[in-house]
């Protein structure tokens, strides 16, 4: 782990961090002065080089995603997913809550380079007082004319809106937020047309997400060379971690990609060890959809090519649960599977069906009326659900298959085990009562 | 046209209509429920997804995607290749029946839609005989969504259909989803009960039991029903509808695919207007006036008093003109058969085309519609064959009269004779009518209902309704569309037709081609019929 200075939590802690006058102060808006100077080819062109990879979970580079929209667009819109609902992230409220204003600049830069009219800043429902931390905010920015009309005399005009959403996981996927925004059910879309050609009310649509917009205005102020030189080839960048979970020190911190899980428990600059002398028993390190790491795999590295290795989906949102050795594996297996079926939209066959059916089956489980046959159930559903790609619309269905098949596989016999010291007869009562 | 390999063999199709539509056509069993041709795809029953060959992103080789594809939503190319009959494609078909299963009541003893369920019959040819799930299943509401629809939501398989109707043919958007995940359901909006002229096609196009019409619930098994392809005689639109009938009793009205008149749709109107044929009010005895009252008369001797009297007339008052009021209700066949015969009668004889019931204006769907985005048009004009008869009558030529110049005339006593073809399914002698045909010393009444008119004829015939009668209509845009009988005519009656082939001494037995092919001898516009292509099951 190498030695790191703070780039994107720079402000938190300041006094007055929200205020327009604070962030300034600190060098503020100087990313997007410098940006509206130059041409927009050239901001996407250096986003490009920089190689910054989406920060919601996907990791797709946000400049290629750019340079998707078709060259004679009339209109285009900048959707900003601040739908953060993966359990466990809050890494975009605290750069909300904390630094408003970086967002903002990120926001223009963006906004300029893909020559967006508008941009939507999406919250999720619950985020009450960060969106009115960001109205005020978006207010004093509008006032000091980095919102409005012919910004700083660059002749180019952005307007910016606050679209709060009304409480749905599948609105953090691009084209239900899309959907949402445009005061529709929050179902994804089918694809092609993807949002660049054809997004929200029907215009090509750039959707970038919160942490990914509030590294703009340093990869414009510092180049790209700086971003390249944080953390390993591929990862390169700042980017933001939580930890949650028996930790000394839950919270969200900052750093490049090149330390591992356990640097991510045990070090002080980042959870600072297990709280009274409980051991690990699980890691999910990316937030719940990306999958479960046991307490053998904890030198997993939390960037973006490392995770496959270990079976998981991705590097997600970089959001870590701790999950102690007091922890009942199949109340985390219950838990999971409740989420993804309280979450799933409901569009696609698999997805519907097969979450609701695991969190039947793992509720079960979790009561002591389980069976073999449930726990093979729990390996082969998601196996079949979201492993097999093109089954379903969108990813939310790949997530849920990742939770609950990573854990299903690498606890297997710990699960087995409670089945069988599980009395057969009371299973079998309460089967019948049950139907 | 576009070449396609599909399961190894070449198939020919069209450039972009969806994959899964040209498989269907070519004869495949593609399992489905979320596409529908008139709908807009949403691809998210995930059940007709397919294997398909795409270049490797890095060699750039031809060869088989690891991805399945949605069928509905990929559109056909030139040259591409899929395939439906892998491993990988059935696995997922068994495996989305379990699914759709896991939360479906097993209920289709009492279900109506049984027998013509899609999830029965994908069930049996691609799904398993048992369920894994011994979970409770989720048990959701049977609901009222409207006047004449319920909707059991525990058998809904989330197609979305219904919705899509609403939204984009009927353009009323009554139904949504609400809630999320398995416990999603279909509901109408609050306050806004399914209730449109065209609300009738959600129960067509619901795949399963869930969308139920009250009118038929519980009135037949399906696989009790026979059915015969007939035209609507709701509005001159002339929807292709399926007659399904049990015993001689209509129990309901289908609409059939038909890309030139009503596409997959029909309205309530039709559907549900068809109840007049089993009225119990209906004529159903040939009767013979005798002073004041009416005495029996026998079929056998009708064509030949018919022709003796309009001839006798013809002779010795020749003064004085007969009349053949033509409803818009006949098909071409009978008006033709008529007018054939009273004209070699009476070469004079005066042509006039029945009232032609009218409302004020069309209505057009989706709702605000205009000429361009309809989809679907419920005519002002009530009647099926105004332009057939209007045909027939120029075809003709000679004396012909407006119905309001002959109701005048007729007051002023210059008619002799008349014959007054009726069938109308509501009351539509005037009164004026009734008190000018009361001038017309020998008057045939042909009708389905009796009247001031009845009352007042020398001869009354007893109508038979257009589903147990057979023939061609024309509809308002002119398409020539042959409809066939589904039912015997009560008991008394007599076809039509039959009754008009005797009339003009033609022997055997009336049939609808014969005739209309001595028709189209004379008049060009028979020449071409129109028949929409037949569907097999499970395909739109």
């Amino acid at each position: 782990m190498s030695e790191y200075e703070k780039v994107l939590l720079k402000n938190v802690g300041k006094p007055n961090s929200r205020q327009l006058a604070t962030y300034v102060e600190g060098g503020g808006y100087s990313g997007a002065k410098r940006a509206l100077e130059q041409t927009p080819d050239d901001v996407i062109d250096v986003v490009k080089r920089a190689n910054l990879r989406g920060r919601g979970g996907a990791g797709f580079p946000a400049g290629v995603k750019w340079s998707f929209l078709p060259k004679d667009r009339e209109v285009t819109y900048l959707c900003v997913n601040a739908d953060e609902s993966e359990p466990p992230t809050f890494s975009n409220r605290v750069l909300m809550e904390e630094d408003p204003h970086q967002l903002l600049e990120g926001i223009l830069i963006a906004g300029y380079a893909t020559q967006a009219t508008v941009a939507y800043l999406y919250m999720r429902a619950e985020f009450t007082e960060q969106y009115h931390i960001m109205q005020v905010a978006l207010d004093e920015a509008y006032n000091a004319g980095y919102f409005g009309k012919n910004i700083q005399g660059s002749g180019y005009n952005l307007e910016c809106y606050i679209h709060r959403g009304a409480g749905a996981y599948v609105c953090g996927e691009e084209t239900g937020l899309i959907e949402s925004l445009e005061g529709k059910r929050g179902w994804p879309r089918i694809k092609p047309p993807f949002p660049a050609i054809q997004g929200a009310f029907g215009k090509p649509t750039v959707v970038n997400n919160v942490e990914t917009l509030a590294n703009l205005p340093h990869i414009i102020n510092r180049g790209a060379d700086w971003f390249l030189g944080i953390g390993p080839e591929g990862s390169s960048g700042p980017k933001l971690f939580c930890i949650s979970g028996a930790v000394k020190k839950p919270g969200c911190y900052e750093g490049a990609m090149d330390f591992s899980v356990r640097e991510l428990i045990e070090s002080d600059r980042f959870g600072g060890g297990m709280r009274n002398g409980l051991k690990v028993k699980a890691v999910m390190p990316g937030g719940i959809s990306m999958g479960i790491l046991t307490a053998d795999e904890l030198d997993m590295k939390m960037d973006f090519s490392d995770p496959a290795k270990y079976g998981l989906l991705g590097l997600g949102t970089a959001s870590a649960i701790v999950i102690d050795d007091r922890t009942d594996i199949r109340k985390v297996l219950r838990n999971v599977a409740r989420f993804f079926a309280h979450e799933s939209c409901g569009q696609c066959t698999q997805c519907r069906e097969g979450t609701s059916w695991m969190y039947k089956m793992t509720n079960r489980v979790e009561r002591g009326l389980g069976r073999l046959q449930d726990i093979e159930l729990l390996g082969e559903i998601p196996a079949k659900m979201g492993m097999m790609p093109g089954l379903s619309i969108c990813g939310l269905s790949d997530g849920a298959a990742f939770a609950i098949r990573t854990i299903v596989e690498k606890f297997r016999s710990e699960l087995e085990d409670y089945v069988r010291s599980e009395n057969d007869d009371a299973v079998r009562i309460a089967l019948e009562i049950a139907n | 046209m576009a070449k396609i390999i599909l399961n190894n063999q070449e198939v020919e199709t069209r450039e972009g209509i969806p994959v899964l539509q040209a498989a269907l056509e070519a004869g495949l069993n593609v399992p489905h429920y979320c596409y529908h041709p008139g709908l807009s795809v949403v691809a998210s029953c995930r059940l007709c997804l397919m294997e398909m060959k795409m270049p490797h992103p890095k060699t750039g080789e031809l060869g088989w995607a690891p991805k399945l594809m949605p069928s509905c939503q990929t559109p056909v190319r030139d040259g591409m290749e899929v395939r439906f009959d892998s491993d990988k494609v059935h696995e997922n078909q068994e495996r989305c029946m379990e699914f759709f299963l896991l939360n479906h009541p097993l209920d289709c003893p009492v279900c109506d839609q049984a027998g013509e369920c899609h999830l029965q019959d994908y069930s049996y040819h691609f799904g398993k005989s048992e369920s894994r799930m011994v979970d409770q299943k989720h048990v959701t509401p049977k609901k009222d969504v409207g006047p004449r629809t319920l909707l059991y939501s525990d058998r809904c398989v989330m197609c979305s259909r219904c919705v899509r109707f609403c939204d984009e043919v009927a353009g009323t958007g009554e139904l949504c989803i609400t809630n999320r995940g398995s416990k999603a359901e279909i509901d109408a909006f609050p306050g806004k009960p399914l209730d449109n002229p065209m609300q009738g096609n959600v129960v067509d196009i619901c795949p399963v039991g869930c969308l139920l019409d009250k009118d038929f619930l519980f009135q037949q098994r399906v696989w009790f029903l026979k059915s015969a392809d007939s035209i609507c005689t709701g509005c001159s639109t002339g929807c292709s509808i399926r007659i399904d009938q049990n015993e001689d009793h209509v129990h309901r009205l289908k609409p059939r695919f038909n890309p030139r008149v009503n596409q997959w749709w029909m309205c309530d109107e039709g559907r549900f207007g068809f109840k007049y044929i089993h009225d119990k009010n209906r004529l159903t005895r040939l009767r013979l006036r005798r002073g004041e009252s009416f005495e029996s008369f026998r079929w056998e001797s009708l064509a030949e008093t018919v022709r003796y009297r309009f001839e006798n007339i013809a002779k010795k008052q020749s003064d004085k003109k007969i009349a053949v009021v033509l409803s818009p209700f006949l098909a071409c066949e009978e008006a033709w058969l008529l007018v054939k015969t009273i004209r070699e009668i009476a070469p004079n004889a005066t042509l006039i085309l029945g009232p032609v019931p009218t409302v004020e204006q069309d209505e057009r769907f989706p709702v605000g519609a205009t000429n361009g985005d309809t989809k679907f048009i419920i005519r002002k004009e009530k009647c099926p064959n105004r332009n057939g008869i209007e045909l027939i009558i120029k075809h003709f030529g000679g004396n012909t009269e407006t119905f309001d110049a002959f109701v005048e005339q007729a007051s002023a006593g210059e008619y002799a004779a008349a014959w007054i073809s009726g069938g109308y399914p509501t009351e539509w002698v005037s009164k004026d009518f009734a008190k000018a045909a009361g001038k017309i010393p020998f008057k045939v009444v042909h009708d389905l209902f009796g009247s001031a008119l009845t009352d007042e004829a020398t001869l009354v015939v007893p109508a038979c309704s257009f589903a147990e009668r057979d023939g061609t209509f024309v509809n308002a845009t002119g398409v020539v569309q042959p409809f066939a009988r589904a039912i015997k005519p009560p008991q008394g009656c007599k076809r039509d037709g039959q009754f008009f082939y005797e009339l003009a001494e033609l022997e055997g037995l009336y049939q609808s081609p014969t005739v209309l092919g001595m028709m189209a001898a004379e008049i060009d516009e028979f020449k071409e019929v129109y028949v929409p292509p037949q569907l097999p099951e499970h395909q739109h």
